[in-house]
């Protein structure tokens, strides 16, 4: 199954002005359409980092990362954004705003300068609002959600640019199980349903193992590990790189971590 | 004879301690000067001044014109007048005055102009025990008043208030049936009048002149020149000392006043009109030479 | 419906300014009355393109810094005006346009500088870009500086007209004429055509910088641009007229509270509401006081004080 790659990454290093290390160094990774990516790993390992670099706001000292055949940084942010939706880790609201504005938002790429907005950019909004569960939402106030509808609001945002690939940074770190789940099995519905690629940074190892085709794990900015999580997480990688011990089960066909207590002496 | 010059020692004897408790300190009898000035101070001197600073040109001009010119050591650089007066050292512009700078002519009076720029100039000279006079010098009638204080300063008091007699009277004269009116023009962006509250809102009306803004109470006010065009001066008056007309006439809007259009200015010097001046009379002379002599009738 | 309504008062105004004023036409000249036309009219149609000039500049600079109580002179364009108008009055620079000429280059000295400022601490790989914090900073710091050495000149040379320098400064539409309309009618469009064109992207900045771009803008040149355009309108009011505070801060907020936030519509209704504050301000000045008149930039900030209040309360509290 020839599935078309989206996001290629070779040898990657970057690192920050006047930084004493490099934040990432030659890591690699492919995301085709219909994958889903996991990018996992301690604080400040380099993910959010490696997000940057493959979209083109951080340039590599070394190595090569390309969208759809050309370089990041190649892209005009208008063209990349019609191909990328992003949900970045932070995000300001400063003035009240309703849904359906911000789903609006995500159509901004394929607005002319001065042009209006058309039948088919509603429509694309309506998709994607119907596809993330919050149609139901459209006319509410952004700041009277549950950081769960946020989230799916955010990501609806992302669809309406009518992306090839999502970029996801960290998108369930305050929500409960039930909105975790929620937002984890949608995104495996919308790699599914429509061949998107998919590359999400989180710290729910487990989840990335039940949900993800291919895990990445990074360590002090290299890649510790990478392939299906049954191949990338074992016990001896996971121990390494998170510093703590752990057993590693399988549940379902996809191994699960479960943390051990460090004192001897536990009831 | 012998008791009434007893009752005359005596009595001198006891206006001599009178006249030194009034003063209330330590000034020695007899040749000690004492006035109140105009921020009601009590100045006193023990002899007639002899070493003056002025730090104001009026000032300058008024003690020159009383025959005490020669006891000046100290002028603000805007003193030109008499040109005698140009001879007598600089002191700088005196707004605020230059303290060690009046100080190092080692006066025995400073003349001081009455403001709120000022208050602490004179205290300072105060510290340095320098006697310093404030004085008002805002109305045709500060003149005549200002006068006299100089007088019995510099013990030139007969002059000093012969002076003062001339200028009183040409300030109290009754305003001469007025030929033309005229608008005073301080500042153009914004535009900015002289009221009724000013010298030379008088001098015009001691010259016939009718200042069109004469209901203004204040010295200067901003107006907007539909104002001035809707009252409709004959003359536009501004204080310059040169021949050509002021930069603002060649303006499109200031055009809509019709005196602007005509070039109907009265340019004058500010030697002469710009501070009330012992030349009183002078003044309102070529003033109403000037709106009766300049072409154009309203 | 309330698009019309904002037409309707901006004509309102206008016909106020026409008709109001300390001089008092006979109806039968009104129309050939050169007060009206000449100075009047002209007075009216500045005071709505500096009103709008200070509004539009005044959204480009709330979206910028991502802050809604932003106004564009805290950029230190005002300090840089008056630098350079009191350099003209003390060097006596002779001409009727000196004035505004060297008030505008002093406004424009202080944008490169403070722009120079905003570059150091760039975000980003590309280095060198705007740090929007820092504008604000920088513009502070410019302001106050150029003040300072303002002061120190008025303290050096002849005090009265000087004074009378610093009363220009707050402002006023005196010197309105159809040959400053010509140029604010010439010069003004270039820079508010940038902030219009800005519009959507504008939009995605206020959700922040990297959130902005991954949805497609360009926030590098956008800073650039919104930040020249924006100080260029500002300096040429300032030129025109004096420091006329709180219309850039003010109208932003009214137009959104009415219209709602998306630039596409708070550009335009904010250049129209401004325009009508300041044409609104300018007549009362002309009038309130008459035949005496006060400087416009009292007006605006004796409304704006308490409007600001109000809309600071607001805000605080959603």
């Amino acid at each position: 199954m020839d599935r078309e790659l989206i996001v290629a990454i070779r040898d990657l290093t970057c690192r920050y002005a006047d930084a004493p290390r490099d934040a990432l160094r030659e890591v690699s990774l492919e995301v085709h359409a219909g994958e889903f990516h996991a990018v996992l790993g301690p604080n400040g390992s380099g993910k959010t980092t490696l997000v940057r670099a493959a979209l083109g706001l951080l340039r590599p000292t070394a190595g090569r990362a390309e969208i759809l055949g050309r370089a990041a940084s190649e892209w005009s942010r208008r063209d990349l954004a019609r191909v990328v939706g992003v949900l970045p880790q932070r995000e300001d609201n400063l003035f009240p705003q309703r849904v359906r504005e911000t789903v609006l938002l995500g159509r901004y790429p394929h607005l002319s300068l001065f042009g209006s907005v058309r039948e088919t950019d509603r429509a694309a909004v309506e998709r994607a609002l119907v596809a993330c569960d919050v149609r139901d939402l459209v006319d509410r106030w952004l700041w009277t959600l549950s950081g769960g509808e946020y989230q799916r609001v955010r990501l609806a945002r992302a669809l309406a640019q009518e992306p090839r690939l999502l970029v996801l940074d960290e998108p369930t770190t305050s929500l409960d199980l039930r909105h975790e789940m929620e937002l984890f099995e949608l995104v495996r519905a919308l790699v599914d349903a429509r061949r998107l690629g998919a590359l999400m940074i989180t710290h729910h190892v487990n989840l990335a193992a039940r949900f993800a085709d291919q895990v990445l794990i990074l360590a002090d900015g290299h890649a510790a590990a990478r392939g299906a999580p049954v191949e990338a997480l074992t016990r001896d990688t996971v121990e390494r790189v998170f510093s703590w011990p752990v057993a590693i089960e399988p549940f379902d066909g996809r191994p699960q971590m479960i943390p051990l207590r460090q004192r001897k002496d536990a009831p | 004879m012998r008791r009434w010059a007893h009752r005359t020692h005596l009595a001198g004897f006891l206006a001599c301690i009178a006249t030194a408790c009034g003063t209330g300190n330590r000034a020695p009898l007899s040749a000690g000067i004492t006035v109140t000035d105009d921020a009601g101070r009590a100045v006193t001197l023990a002899r007639p001044a002899r070493r003056i600073v002025s730090l104001l040109p009026s000032f300058t001009e008024l003690l020159f014109a009383m025959g005490a010119g020669d006891r000046l050591v100290g002028r603000t650089a805007w003193c030109d007048y008499p040109p005698a007066a140009l001879a007598v050292p600089n002191v700088g512009d005196g707004m605020p005055p230059n303290i060690e700078a009046v100080a190092a002519r080692r006066p025995d009076l400073v003349v001081l102009y009455r403001s709120a720029q000022n208050a602490p100039a004179a205290a300072q000279l105060e510290r340095l025990a320098i006697p310093v006079v404030v004085l008002d010098l805002n109305q045709l009638t500060d003149l005549g008043h200002a006068a006299r204080i100089l007088g019995r300063l510099t013990d030139r008091k007969q002059s000093a208030d012969s002076l003062a007699r001339v200028m009183d009277s040409a300030a109290a004269q009754p305003p001469a049936p007025s030929t033309h009116s005229l608008v005073f023009i301080v500042w153009d962006n914004p535009p900015i009048i002289i009221g009724a509250g000013s010298y030379l809102d008088r001098l015009a009306a001691l010259a016939g002149g009718r200042n069109v803004f004469h209901d203004i109470g204040s010295p200067s006010a901003q107006v907007s020149i539909e104002t001035i065009a809707a009252r409709d001066p004959d003359f536009v008056a501004v204080l310059s000392d040169s021949a050509t007309q002021p930069s603002f006439a060649a303006r499109p809007e200031w055009r809509v006043v019709r005196a602007v259009r005509r070039g109907h200015f009265l340019l004058l010097p500010g030697q002469l009109f710009g501070r009330p001046s012992p030349r009183v009379a002078q003044a309102v002379r070529e003033l109403r030479r000037r709106l009766n002599g300049e072409g154009g009738a309203p | 419906m309330k698009y019309a309504a904002l037409l309707g008062v901006a004509l309102a105004t206008v016909a106020a300014g026409l008709l109001l004023g300390p001089a008092s036409v006979p109806a039968g000249e009104f129309l050939r009355s050169p007060i009206v036309w000449q100075l009047r009219l002209p007075r009216v149609v500045l005071a709505y393109l500096v009103g709008g000039a200070l509004g539009v500049a005044g959204v480009g600079l709330q979206a910028l810094v991502r802050n809604p109580l932003a106004d564009p002179f805290l950029l230190g364009l005002s300090g840089g005006a008056g630098l350079g108008a009191v350099v003209a009055i003390a060097l006596h620079l002779p001409g009727p346009w000196a004035l505004p000429l060297a008030a505008f280059a002093g406004a424009v000295g202080a944008m490169v500088l403070v722009y120079r400022l905003g570059l150091i601490g760039g975000t980003g790989g590309a280095g060198g870009e705007l740090d929007p914090r820092i504008l604000l900073l920088g513009g502070v710091a410019v302001g106050a500086f150029a003040a300072a050495i303002t002061t120190a000149l008025v303290s050096l040379a002849e005090a009265a007209e000087l004074r009378n320098a610093f009363l220009w400064l707050w402002g006023g539409f005196s010197a309105a004429s159809w040959t400053t309309v010509l140029v604010m009618l010439v010069y003004a469009p270039l820079p508010l055509a940038v902030i219009a064109a800005a519009a959507r992207p504008l939009d995605l900045l206020a959700l922040g910088e990297e959130p902005a771009q991954y949805l497609g803008a360009d926030v590098r040149r956008l800073k650039q641009l919104v930040y020249l355009a924006a100080s260029l309108l500002t300096a040429a009011a300032v030129a025109m007229s004096g420091v006329i505070g709180f219309v850039g801060l003010i109208v932003p907020h009214v137009c959104r509270l009415l219209w709602g936030r998306l630039h596409r519509t708070l550009i335009p209704t904010s250049f129209l509401t401004g325009g009508i504050l300041l044409a609104v301000a300018d007549t009362l000045a002309r009038t309130a006081v008459a035949p005496r008149e006060l400087p416009v930039g009292i007006v605006t900030a004796l409304i704006g004080v308490p409007l600001f209040a109000f809309l600071l309360r607001q805000w605080t509290v959603s």
